[in-house]
This record gives structure tokens, sequence and C-alpha cells, in this order.
């Protein structure tokens, strides 16, 4: 079953709870041993739960660091991050991870699909790294998150044998299957056509209508970026809207 | 997680066939080499049945002088050897000696029970020895007796002493030997009168086979043997060796005699029988450099072709250490793949009895060569395995 493409944004949630994520002052700098490059300064954002937040800007302003710091993928150089209200800055690698596995799901621009497994293998990954499922409970949520994005016929094939469009299903379906309660999506239509873009862009807002997830998606199209519930613009590693 | 591992090796099968080749061709010369040196272990553990320390061998060759003076002038040189200080016994010998590389082997078709089926006992060990042999050598009587004054009298049967080798070739269930009678060359009946635990002469490397012992009377008028085994007194030399030697010479004019040690005929012997096993070795280890260097190489590049794969993984919540253990479980898992190839041909020598070597030595072979083709792949995929624990996930999906 599909999710119902949805022409109006979600409205974003109450914020008497905590932000779901919080930047507070973030900095980043990427050193070299002769060069230092400043990819984001003073960031302070927050995400709100079920919001579906767009992020725009050239290319180079820093979107994608954002999302990897949100991500907990890497640390900032400066400033905290606070999931649920609880900063992460102290936490080990395996809190790190059991977070992203969690509570986060990613969906990127190339897919990031691993080749040499089949779809269904694809979307039990994350749930791999979650211990306490066995196999038989991560193939019925594999399957359930397939049929999240219709693609419950091509649980066999490999992502070789998909088109794009069909590769970012499984991506996304990816990204569900763990049931987080924040997706992060980096450019998810970039590399679509106009009309796999707006199926993938239906099935994000969907996903946001019908069951309150939370997203950032760094994105090019002001378009799309139009029907999220809230659009942010950086330029140069600095929010500027 | 395994299940997952191997997922992932079988539908990379093909990526991978040549290195699974090579693991195969690994373990094959593995097991070889396994089974040369399990097999030298199995025979290293039995008991070798005597001392060899401070015994000195001594073959002599009567020259032109006739059989009958010949027995006659042995007498004579036996009494001297015994008689000279610092000798502490002398045993007359036929020449397979220990560490010698003689041998005089014998086989029979036996039967363990009146009118029972014969069964063949092959390659055994069949020595004419004189009665001190037992002091001179520290042979250990575990059964029945040694041969002494008794055996002296012709009998109707002549006696028999086997080792308990022999003495379970015959009789598997455990029932006693002594005092059956046993039928050797031209329907010859022997009785047995003793059991020695061992006499292993081809050394404590060779697989040990199954030992009689027929008794050189003092009186034998027959059997002219050419070989004398002295048990000296601790600390003998040179001195006492020339004496010997000069004595033989005075006594028996125109013999020719030759002394030498036990102990540098073991280790003579023991350097000539591991020299194959050990060029074996040399060239499996240097294989086994070879498949390491391959794994490592492949795992490497691996790594560095797989850092958004990995980037990915770490994203979605796989610990460094989850990473650091994929690397090496995807080895492991190479390595079986490469292992059961190598077990089908491995198996088939206990199955179908191949080169007649016992099953438990092919059995140990076979675990051996899987345990060590397993630590040289783990050995080969730690540091890997940190690489790919260390891949920054911002970093390696940027890059992609």
């Amino acid at each position: 079953m599909q999710p119902q493409p949805t022409t109006a944004p979600a409205p974003p949630a109450a914020t008497a709870t905590p932000p779901v994520i919080q930047l507070t002052g973030i900095e980043k700098v990427y050193q070299t041993s002769t060069i230092e490059t400043v990819a984001l300064s003073n960031v302070n954002l927050s995400i709100n739960r079920g919001e579906f937040v767009s992020v725009m800007g050239p290319s180079g302003c820093g979107k994608s660091t954002l999302l990897s710091l949100m991500g907990l993928l890497d640390e900032p150089s400066g400033g905290t991050i606070a999931i649920d209200g609880r900063p992460v800055g102290s936490y080990s690698d395996k809190e790190l991870a059991g977070l992203r596995n969690h509570k986060i799901g990613f969906v990127f621009q190339s897919y990031h699909l691993i080749n040499d497994l089949s779809v269904r293998d694809n979307v039990e990954l994350p749930l791999l790294y979650r211990p306490g499922i066995g196999g038989s409970e991560r193939r019925r949520r594999a399957l359930a998150a397939l049929d999240k994005v219709g693609l419950t016929a091509r649980t066999g094939h490999f992502p070789a044998q998909l088109s794009g469009g069909q590769r970012q299903r499984v991506a996304i379906a990816r990204a569900l299957v763990g049931e987080p309660e924040i997706i992060l999506a980096d450019e998810p239509t970039g590399n679509l056509d106009s009309v796999m873009g707006e199926e993938i862009m239906d099935l994000l807002l969907g996903l946001n209508r019908a069951q309150g997830t939370t997203l950032v998606m760094v994105t090019h199209d002001e378009q799309q970026a139009l029907k999220t519930g809230r659009l942010v613009r950086f330029f140069d590693g600095r929010q500027v809207a | 997680m395994i299940r997952h591992i191997f997922t992932l090796m079988w539908n990379r099968r093909r990526a991978n066939g040549l290195l699974v080749l090579e693991i195969f061709l690994a373990y094959v010369v593995l097991f070889a080499v396994g089974t040369i040196g399990s097999s030298l272990w199995e025979n290293y553990r039995q008991p070798l049945g005597f001392r060899f320390d401070n015994v000195w061998q001594v073959n002599f060759l009567p020259g032109t002088q006739p059989k009958a003076e010949a027995l006659g002038t042995l007498q004579q040189v036996l009494a001297r050897l015994r008689a000279t200080p610092g000798v502490l016994g002398v045993a007359v010998t036929a020449s397979n000696t220990p560490f010698s590389f003689n041998d005089s082997r014998t086989a029979i078709d036996f039967a363990d029970r009146p009118g029972g089926p014969k069964r063949p006992i092959n390659n055994i060990n069949s020595y004419a020895v004189g009665p001190e042999l037992r002091d001179v050598m520290g042979l250990e009587v575990t059964k029945g007796r040694w041969f002494d004054q008794r055996d002296a009298v012709a009998g109707s049967h002549p006696p028999l002493v086997i080792d308990e080798q022999m003495q379970r070739a015959m009789f598997p269930t455990g029932e006693s030997a002594l005092g059956k009678l046993l039928t050797l060359n031209k329907d010859k009946q022997w009785r047995i009168i003793g059991v020695v635990r061992a006499y292993r002469t081809d050394g404590e490397l060779k697989e040990p086979l199954p030992a009689i012992f027929g008794p050189i009377a003092p009186a034998d008028t027959l059997f002219l043997p050419q070989s004398l085994l002295v048990r000296v007194a601790p600390g003998s030399g040179a001195a006492l060796e020339k004496r010997l030697a000069d004595d033989i010479r005075r006594i028996g004019p125109g013999w020719t005699s030759t002394i030498r040690t036990l102990d540098e005929m073991h280790s003579s012997q023991l350097k000539q029988v591991i020299t194959r096993p050990l060029l074996l070795s040399v060239m499996s280890i240097f294989l086994l450099l070879n498949v390491a260097l391959g794994l490592f190489g492949v795992l490497w590049l691996a790594i560095s072709a797989r850092r958004a794969e990995l980037g990915v993984r770490r994203a979605l919540g796989a610990p460094a250490g989850a990473i650091a253990r994929l690397i090496v479980g995807e080895t492991l898992a190479l390595t079986t793949f490469g292992l059961v190839l190598g077990l089908l041909v491995a198996v088939q020598f206990p199955l179908l009895g191949a080169l007649g070597e016992r099953t438990s030595v092919y059995l140990t072979a076979i675990a051996l060569a899987a345990g060590a083709l397993y630590l040289l792949a783990t050995i080969c995929a730690l540091y890997p395995s940190r690489l790919a624990a260390g891949i920054r996930p911002a970093v390696a999906l940027r890059e992609e």
C-alpha cells in the first residue's frame, strides 16, 4: 500500500516537548595541513517532532554537513547537538550507533544500496544491528516496509535490476524499517527525473502526514521545498532564513 | 549476522573466486603437510622400547675366514669384549640394529582360533638376537619371559618373543598370546614365550610395526651374526673404541670392523627421515605466505572499494566493532568456502583408505589444516577490519 500524495504540508507539532533535534551554536571546520574550511558557523536550529523541514542552499553551503551532524555521523567542531533534549557530545561510539539505529533513518541521493544484497536483505540491514530481532521478524518487518513503498513484487531482485525511482523506494523502505522518529534525506530526488522525483516526494510527504515521522530533507528543488512545513536556507555555512 | 555474511559472500562468489581457489589449494597442501606431521607425531608418541644411550654398534666382516672358523672366532671376540673394563654387556644380533636402515620383514596369515579365518599380518620386523639383548638395550618384558638357559635345549617348538603391537595384531580382543604357536616360514612353528613393550629399530618417527624375536643360541653353528650391540660405561670414549677395534683385529686376523655409537646413528637417521617433511613444510610456508598476502591485499582493496557501503552501515546503526566483525566474518566465510572444497578432497583419503595411513592421522590433519587456515585468515583480516572500523561515515558518504 502506497501513501497518498499530499499537497498541504503537515502542521508543526506542539513544542511543549523538547525539540527532537536541537543544534546550538554549531561550528564545523574541516582542517588540512594547509587549509581550513569553515563548513558551518554558529548554526542554531531546532527540529520539532512531526515537522517536515527542507534545507536549501547553493552547493558547498554546508547542507550535507548539517545533515551529517544531525544524523550523528560526524562531530561538530563547536556547539552542542541534543536529541530529545539530551546532549550527545559525551556519547560513546556504541551509544551514538544505537541512537542512529533506533531514532534515525537515512535516505541518500545516490541510494547507497548494497548491490550484492537483494532488495529484502538491503531493507533488513538496520535491523541487523538491533539486538534481539530474529531472522523471521526481520523478514516480516522488511516486507512490511517494502509494502509501504509499493515494492513487494521486487523483494528478491538486486539493486542493479531496478530503476532509479525503485532504488530510492528501497532506500526509503530501509530508512523506515526500524520505525525511526526522524528521517534525514539528502537530496532524495536529485538523481531522478521529475516524474519519479514527484513520486518520492509524495511518499515522504505521506510518511510525514500519515505516521508523523519527522523529516529533514536537503534539496535544490524550490517546488519540493515549498511542499514541506518549513524551509531553512543556508549560505556559506550560515543559516540565512 | 552469520547468515548475512554468508549471503553477502555467496553473492560475491564470482569476485572472490580466485581467492577461494587459492584457499582451497592452500588447504590441500596444509592437509598433506598436516598428515605427514601428524603421522610423525603419532609415531613419536609411541614408546621406542629401548635405551640407546651408551650403546655402541660393532659391525664386522670375517673376510675370507670360513664360516665354521668365524663362529669360533666370534665366541672369542665376545669373551674378550665382555671382559674388557668399561663394557657392561654385549649382545649378538642380525644386522637390523637400531637406526641402521637395515630391516628384515616377514608376513603371516594368522587365525586367532583353531579353524577360524586367517588374517594377514604384514610388515612384521623379524629380529634374530642373542639373549643378552634385553639387558644391553633395556627391553621391558611385559608378559611371560625373555630368552634364557631353558631355551638352550632344543625343543619341538623353538621359543619366540613378540612385542605388544604383534600381540594386538594377533589378538585384537586382548587374549594373551603367551604359549600360542605361530607358524612362520616353511611351516615351522614357534611357541610364544614372552611379550616386550616395543623394539622400534626404525626410529621414533617411523610407523611402529609389529616385531618378533628369535634367539641366537650361543652354540648356534648355522647363523653367523655380523653385528654386536655393546653397552658401555657412561663417559666411555675414543680410548675404549680403539681398544675394542684392536682386540677384534687381533683375535680375528683379516676381520674388519666398524664401531659407531647409537647416538650418532640416531642423529643421522633422524636427519634423513625428517628432511622431506621439512622441505614440504618450507614449501607450504611459502604457499601460506602467498595466501596471506593475497587475502590481505584483497581485503585492503575491498575496504577502499567499499568505503561508501561501510559508511552506510555505520549510518544505519552499526557500531565500529560490528564493522570490524563484519570484515573478519567475511574473511572467515571466504575461507570456509575454500575449505569446504578442500575438505571434499581431504575426506577421500580416510574414506578410501588411501596411502595406508591411519584414519586418526587423517582426521587430525584435516582439523589442523582447517585451524591453521582460519587462524591465518583471522590474522590477515585484523588490520583491514580495524581500518574499516575507523572509517568516518560522514567522510565515506561524502566521497561517494
